[in-house]
């Protein structure tokens, strides 16, 4: 690590600390090399990660974390390829994009620090902030449902859904080796305490809460009943792992010649009806 | 010889699979010819029309002369076409191809034969030979052509506007296969995109390569993704481009930003239509000049082509990969709907040697945006070799990590921004046409080359003594350019589909140039080569001549 403490944009207990860290630790223990890891990531606190990781990456724009990383990955399939966001970055301006990635059954992993907040704007609501937070933009408390990530990600098919939690470290460091090592769409949504802006959500009221799931839901359906869990008790965990689904990989382009021969078959082409 | 046809008929009926057939025969049997076509934004009813235009000689325009056939697939053909068909012109009416029509279905079993009945109708009327038109033909087919030819015997039509075929065998192309032809050609290996009229068949043909070609086409969720994938593509060292309309261009504009600020290379077509917002979805316009020459928020390089033939642009969607790599900005191609549907024979020998990059080299100490003398930091891309390749979209350092170090940030500005100096010299130069010593110069951009050219050939024959000047980059636009054309001493027309005259207004801007006069057309329509020259007569001499 090339970072200091005192670079990182974060503010002191920010439950991203113990997200770099966990991340950092994974990406140890992975059985590639840091240059043949990418980390894409769009705007926010969280999206500022890539910057504390030795790893290549594309700090991108806000919400748009994913289409770059599904450029990377089909352009260059030997790359692993991860995707880092906070939950506004991911789910609301990227949030067609996080249903659109997963259907493209890529090997990416989605990563997001979820603190149900924005956070780098000062605290406005989020795809998962609670119902009657009330902020700078909410005054009379938020009126919206929270979206669930975990559900979401079930419902459109991904094959890895797991849920982690930013107080335990060295269970999320698992969590997030298994999901970068899963072949195929891999999502986890880490969830984040925010000591500045988020005042319910706190490492005391989730340390009441958390709860580890010991191994993945048996079927789909199982999953999606334990991702639907939230309140009282919090299961954390790989809520879904599914080994049979089919995970596309782009064919090999970097290096490869085309021909003249190509260019032969595209002259052949008919014009076509098309607008 | 010059004969102009026109296929009128419902979205659905057939006339566009005429005018593919009848164009690929055309260029099978070796004609001169140039067909496009007037569509609207549904996929049955209305009225769309196919207008073929056929001769001895070149032709790359509609001539705007009347009708030498028309071919009646509904009854609003009649109405619409019929006033200007010329004294001693076919009329194939409704009943003569409903007739057509019960011939087909009696003897082929279906409709859809009537289109290639059509077609040997049409080729029987320009005197083709039989022949050849059977050898040139599908097995499928022969017999359908066949029939055509036996329709205009009956009615006496065979030969009736006989023109030699004198092209040659040569390639038929539209504008969008063109430009994937082109990027193809600049080894080109990756495009996302979300269909659009009028660039979607660009994405077909991109897409059909793929097929067997070491490249990929993505169809994204939106166009905000599809520039995004194809900067992440290019990130990790495939050249990669996207194509939309102006519609979907403007929800790509923070990718050009990104582009911008990343010095990630892309290129980008926008095939420009009719707007605002939805506007006239399948006409053509030149109206998004003025938008892609000022996309992106923020201040950074670009280049924007606007090609005029099917050679340019073949040749500029080709160099504009190496451009947008050796400058690592995003340059475009802009184009229209009336430059994406126009079919033409190509008749100049086109250079179709693929292009490849070499791998670029990088070392331990490699720095993405290393300050260097001319601003342009070597490209590297990752898992290549140690060294670690970062870019970020925030204002940052040399090794791509966020800074808000104010000095540095002026420094990284003159770095984007400052390799403008190093456009200038890489500019592609106008092209000349007609008398280089006329008093009045013609100036146009994009798809009304063609069209220009042959109104100013025209009025040279009845003496109006005119020069144009065609501009296939628009963008920047430097005195270098235009030093050889005396610009500032000579009265300047521009000729635009736009009401704004964006291009005249563009120059004026740039190089102070002013344009006195404009013909501006904005109906959704292309300009005809008569249309043209009645509007320049005027204004050369005064009155409509």
């Amino acid at each position: 690590m090339t970072t200091a403490r005192s670079d990182i944009a974060w503010c002191p207990g920010c439950g991203n600390f113990a997200i770099r860290d966990a991340l950092e630790k994974a990406i140890r223990e992975l059985p590639v090399p840091r240059k043949d890891i990418v980390l894409t990531s769009g705007i926010g606190q969280a999206a500022k990660m890539p910057h504390y990781i030795d790893v290549n990456f594309f700090n991108g724009l806000h919400g748009r974390s994913l289409p770059l990383a599904v450029g990377i990955k089909l352009a260059r399939p030997d790359l692993t390829v991860i995707a880092y966001s906070g939950d506004g970055c991911h789910y609301g301006e990227g949030g067609n994009h996080f249903i659109q990635t997963i259907r493209r059954r890529l090997d990416i992993t989605i990563l997001v620090s979820d603190n149900q907040v924005y956070a780098l704007t000062k605290g406005q609501t989020s795809p998962t902030t609670d119902p009657g937070t009330v902020n700078s933009l909410d005054p009379e408390g938020n009126r919206n449902l929270p979206l669930n990530p975990v559900l979401l990600a079930l419902s459109m098919g991904a094959p890895f859904v797991a849920r982690g939690y930013a107080g335990e470290k060295s269970h999320l460091k698992d969590l997030i080796r298994e999901a970068i090592l899963f072949r195929g769409t891999s999502v986890v949504d880490i969830l984040q305490p925010c000591v500045s802006f988020n005042r319910t959500n706190t490492y005391e009221w989730y340390g009441d809460r958390v709860y580890r799931l010991r191994k993945p839901r048996t079927g789909l359906f199982q999953a999606m009943k334990t991702a639907a869990v939230w309140g009282d008790r919090i299961p954390i965990g790989v809520l879904y792992r599914n080994e049979e689904a089919e995970c596309r990989t782009g064919k090999t382009l970097y290096g490869e010649r085309i021909t003249d021969e190509d260019i032969r078959n595209q002259l052949g082409l008919p014009c076509v009806m098309m607008r | 010889m010059d004969f102009s046809v026109v296929i009128g008929g419902e979205a659905g009926q057939g006339a566009f699979s005429v005018e593919l057939e009848a164009t690929e025969m055309l260029a099978a049997l070796g004609y001169h010819f140039f067909a496009t076509k007037n569509y609207m934004s549904r996929v049955r009813g209305g009225h769309n029309f196919h207008m073929i235009r056929i001769a001895d000689h070149p032709v790359h325009a509609l001539s705007g002369y009347p009708w030498d056939m028309i071919m009646a697939l509904d009854g609003e053909t009649e109405r619409r076409h019929r006033p200007n068909l010329r004294e001693g012109g076919i009329y194939l009416s409704r009943e003569m191809t409903r007739e057509i029509e019960s011939e087909a279905r009696s003897a082929f079993g279906s409709v859809v034969a009537s289109n290639s009945v059509l077609v040997g109708f049409l080729l029987s009327v320009i005197g083709a030979d039989s022949d050849r038109v059977a050898n040139a033909s599908g097995e499928e087919r022969r017999e359908l052509l066949k029939r055509g030819r036996s329709f205009a015997e009956r009615w006496n039509f065979a030969g009736h506007f006989a023109i030699p075929p004198r092209a040659g065998t040569g390639c038929r192309l539209d504008g969008n296969q063109a430009l994937a032809l082109g990027a193809i050609l600049g080894g080109c290996q990756f495009m996302a995109g979300y269909p659009m009229t009028p660039a979607t068949s660009i994405m077909h043909h991109f897409s059909m390569a793929a097929r067997s070609a070491p490249v990929h086409f993505e169809q994204a969720e939106d166009e905000i993704s599809a520039v995004n994938m194809a900067l992440g593509a290019s990130y990790a060292g495939v050249r990669a481009m996207v194509a939309t309309s102006g519609g979907g261009f403007a929800l790509m504009q923070e990718g050009v930003s990104l582009a911008g600020m990343t010095e990630t290379p892309i290129v980008i077509v926008l095939a420009q239509r009719p707007g605002p917002a939805t506007g006239l979805p399948t006409r053509t316009e030149q109206a998004d000049l003025n938008f892609v020459v000022h996309a992106g928020h923020g201040e950074f390089a670009r280049i924007v082509f606007a090609p005029g033939s099917i050679n340019e642009a073949i040749r500029l969607a080709r160099d504009s990969f190496d451009l947008a790599d050796r400058f690592q900005i995003p340059v475009f191609l802009l184009t229209d709907q009336y430059f994406a549907d126009s079919v033409q024979v190509v008749e100049e020998a086109l250079a179709l040697e693929p292009r490849f990059r070499e791998p670029p080299a990088a070392d331990a100490a490699y720095r993405r945006y290393r300050l260097t003398e001319d601003g342009i930091s070597p490209l590297a891309f990752p898992g290549l070799s140690d060294s670690l390749v970062r870019v970020d979209s925030d204002e940052h350092d040399e090794e791509g990590k966020i800074t808000e170090d104010l000095e540095l940030r002026t420094r990284m500005v003159d770095k984007r921004f400052g390799r403008r100096d190093l456009l200038r010299n890489a500019a592609v130069p106008p092209t000349l046409f007609g008398n280089g010593e006329a008093d009045t110069l013609v100036l146009c951009w994009g798809s009304n080359r063609l069209i220009l050219q042959e109104a100013v050939e025209r009025l040279g024959g009845e003496g109006i003594r005119l020069a144009g000047l065609h501009f296939g980059q628009v963008y920047p636009l430097t005195a270098e350019m235009i030093a050889p054309h005396g610009l500032k001493s000579r009265r300047l027309v521009s000729v635009e589909n736009n009401a704004g005259g964006q291009f005249a207004a563009l120059l004026k801007r740039e190089l102070g140039i002013e344009v006195s006069e404009s013909v501006l057309k904005y109906n959704g329509e292309c300009f005809t080569v008569g249309e043209l020259c009645r509007s320049l007569r005027r204004i050369v001499t005064g009155g409509d001549r």
